[in-house]
């Protein structure tokens, strides 16, 4: 008999398990970040267990996911149900927020997933790295660029089960892009022309505001190539500034 | 009375503790009807402790000196609207400054130039511009990369952009006032607003990064004095867009999919009218679709999401095409003999019309035609199918609408290969004169009138 890599469960709450369970310290800590999170009391007000936001949840269609036991366990802090459900459960949510506009007590779940994402990411817990290694491309589009999207990421081998009607006219994407009749649209790289001078504003905003820092958190190698990017711009942008005092 | 009934085990997931109702298929039916009487009244969203009209706090915060607000002047030709709770909300017809939608540019650009065909053929003055980023609110909800001071700051640095805009072209400031493409950066932009206006703290943080750009008036932070989006403007202006129709829509089904982050995210925000589905339904588009002659059929899985879910389009799809097939797709074909489903927002629009092909290989084949409101406004008033909507980025049969409504699909995409070759000779028509979109930084040029003196 085999016996699995012991699951994130496995390390809390076992009582057979010979594992090391998550320290006590280490639980509050992810809990006490949650509940310093600058939104978190206003997404939690209370909670009766009348699960109309699980009714209505459609993750809680296709996972073992549900809103209620989200909120339930924050508003009875239990730590180690909290612990356990940012392994994988937080991830569930489609973050359309129906549970928010439906609760009488004016909670927000989705809003409260959020939160726990946040501090999932900032914990370097690996339900954080292995959730986000697929958005790898847009992570890189929206942080370089201020852009999340760009026509040349919408290839039919980038989502073969779109089927083979990703554009209807067979035609280079370049001049299909050109014949768009918005001119700030008229690029591959990019959803629009975004300005040389707005992208490098918005790098002083991923400083000043951590996002970098959480981008390391969770892929070092992604971190290093933006950091990269970013200064290349910014080195093109200042040299764009001295033209101008010349 | 014991329950004699056995538990059907008909339902998974949620939890051990959990067991079936057993309940016969009439008592069923009635525990339905309960549930969606409060569904289709909007008593679930109005009946709250905790609402308040945070616009009442913004005002104060400015009468205090904390910020100043983008006024709504007489030059944005402002039409009231009424929303949830019959609060006014002025939406300004003219003068805009075109917030863009990263996945409406990337994906589905018919999506905004139908926009801005809309308002050439009604008159209307806006700016299209580079100096702007998306809300980053997509990447926000899908990865966690990001956080409410980043999305509040990237929120006011591009609606400053917005204020000052107009400058560029010798004209004052605030003479734009922002107009938001996307659903989610709409929902994502009320939520900061909120948030910044009860929260100190978060204003000096943000205060603080906007002064190293240069992003502050008078050392304050600018809010806009409304949040707009698109589908709101398309709805007061519904009548003056009816008026310039010329295809016939009348024989047409039509579903509205409304957007969670246009209407579940801030709903008191939101407008509805007692005009469009006795005020039970949101009502953008609907309005519109009501107003152009088609035939809006309502449906049971309205309220559902499309599926989009933002990380799980990208990293876990097999839930976003489910989703998209059996809560949306199937039933608005099945129940509601659909022609068409219109939407008003990115997400949705890209969810619901990329993921039917796949449904084939599991026996699920549905075709609906799926678009936004204002391509098939624009349709309706004449735009080309292809130069102008773009629908050949739709994966969906939109063909069988069109034919459906007498439009000739096929020269129309004759028409467009030919065209093709124009846009390669360096030939190709725009919806306005491409020097407007560069206001600063590189690429700008002064216009002549401005360099002489004088506004352009």
């Amino acid at each position: 008999m085999t016996h699995a890599a012991p699951t994130a469960r496995a390390l809390i709450a076992d009582p057979v398990s010979g594992d090391t369970p998550v320290p006590e310290a280490k639980l509050e800590a992810v809990f006490n970040d949650i509940r310093s999170h600058p939104l978190y009391d206003q997404e939690l007000y209370g909670c009766l267990n009348c699960g109309i936001c699980t009714a209505t949840c459609p993750s809680a269609h296709y996972y073992d996911y549900s809103p209620r036991e989200i909120v339930q366990l924050l508003w009875t802090e239990n730590l180690e149900g909290i612990y356990d459900a940012m392994q994988e459960k937080i991830w569930a949510c489609a973050q359309c927020y129906t549970c928010a506009a439906r609760c009488p007590f004016h909670n927000s779940p989705g809003g409260l997933v959020m939160i726990m994402r946040e501090v999932a990411i900032k914990h370097s817990m690996q339900s954080a790295k292995d959730a986000l290694r697929p958005f790898t491309r847009v992570l890189l589009k929206v942080i370089s660029t201020g852009n999340q999207l760009a026509p040349n990421m919408i290839t039919k081998d980038a989502f073969p089960d779109w089927g083979p009607n990703v554009s209807k006219i067979d035609a280079p994407l370049d001049l299909l892009r050109k014949a768009i009749p918005v001119p700030t649209l008229h690029t591959m790289d990019t959803a629009w022309v975004v300005n040389l001078k707005t992208s490098v504003e918005l790098y002083t905003i991923w400083e000043a505001t951590g996002v970098l820092d959480q981008l390391e958190q969770v892929d070092e190698n992604l971190f290093d190539v933006i950091s990269d990017v970013m200064d290349e711009k910014r080195e093109e942008y200042q040299e764009w500034l001295d033209e101008q005092d010349n | 009375m014991e329950n004699t009934k056995q538990p059907t085990g008909a339902f998974t997931g949620f939890g051990p503790e959990w067991r079936a109702t057993s309940l016969t298929p009439t008592e069923a039916r009635t525990a339905t009807a309960w549930v969606e009487t409060k569904i289709d009244r909007r008593s679930m969203l109005t009946g709250k402790e905790r609402v308040e009209d945070v616009r009442e706090a913004m005002w104060e915060l400015e009468r205090d000196g904390e910020i100043v607000v983008h006024r709504i002047r007489d030059e944005h030709e402002p039409v009231i609207a009424r929303t949830l709770y019959g609060w006014e909300k002025r939406i300004p017809t003219n003068n805009l400054w075109h917030h863009k939608s990263c996945g409406q540019c990337g994906n589905i650009p018919g999506y905004p130039s139908s926009v801005m065909w809309l308002m050439n053929e009604l008159g209307i003055r806006y700016l299209d511009e580079t100096d702007q980023t998306s809300c980053t609110a997509w990447n926000y909800h899908g990865s966690g990369i990001g956080n409410v001071v980043s999305l509040a700051a990237v929120f006011l640095r591009n609606f400053h952009q917005a204020y000052v805009s107009a400058k560029a072209q010798g004209l004052p400031e605030g003479t734009y006032f922002p107009l938001i493409h996307c659903g989610t950066s709409f929902g994502n932009y009320k939520e900061m607003r909120h948030y910044l206006v009860h929260s100190a703290e978060l204003r000096e943080q943000v205060r603080k990064i906007l002064a190293k750009l240069g992003r502050l008036v008078d050392g304050k932070l600018l809010i806009p004095e409304e949040l707009v989006h698109y589908s709101e403007w398309l709805h007061v202006m519904r009548g003056r867009i009816a008026e310039r129709q010329k295809i016939d829509c009348s024989q047409i089904r039509a579903t509205v999919h409304p957007a969670c982050h246009v209407y579940k995210m801030v709903p008191e925000d939101v407008i509805y009218d007692e005009t469009v589905m006795d005020g039970n339904r949101v009502a953008v588009s609907t309005g519109l679709l009501q107003s152009l002659g088609a035939q809006v059929i309502d449906y049971s899985t309205w309220y559902d999401c499309c599926g989009f879910g933002f990380r799980h389009i990208i990293g876990e799809r097999e839930f976003t095409r489910s989703f998209a097939i059996d809560r949306k797709i199937r039933v608005a074909v099945d129940e509601a003999k659909a022609d068409v489903m219109i939407g008003h927002d990115t997400g949705c629009i890209t969810t619901l019309d990329k993921n039917q092909w796949i449904g084939r290989a599991v026996d699920k084949v549905y075709e609906l035609p799926v678009m936004a409101d204002c391509q098939f406004a624009a349709l309706l008033l004449g735009a080309h199918p292809y130069k102008l909507a773009q629908l050949h980025w739709h994966a969906s049969p939109f063909e069988k609408l069109l034919e459906k409504l007498g439009i000739d699909w096929e020269k129309a995409k004759a028409e467009f290969e030919s065209y093709l070759k124009e846009v390669a000779a360096g030939r190709g028509e725009n919806l306005y004169d491409p020097r407007r979109a560069i206001t600063s930084g590189p690429g700008y040029v002064p216009p002549a009138a401005l360099t002489q003196g004088g506004a352009e």
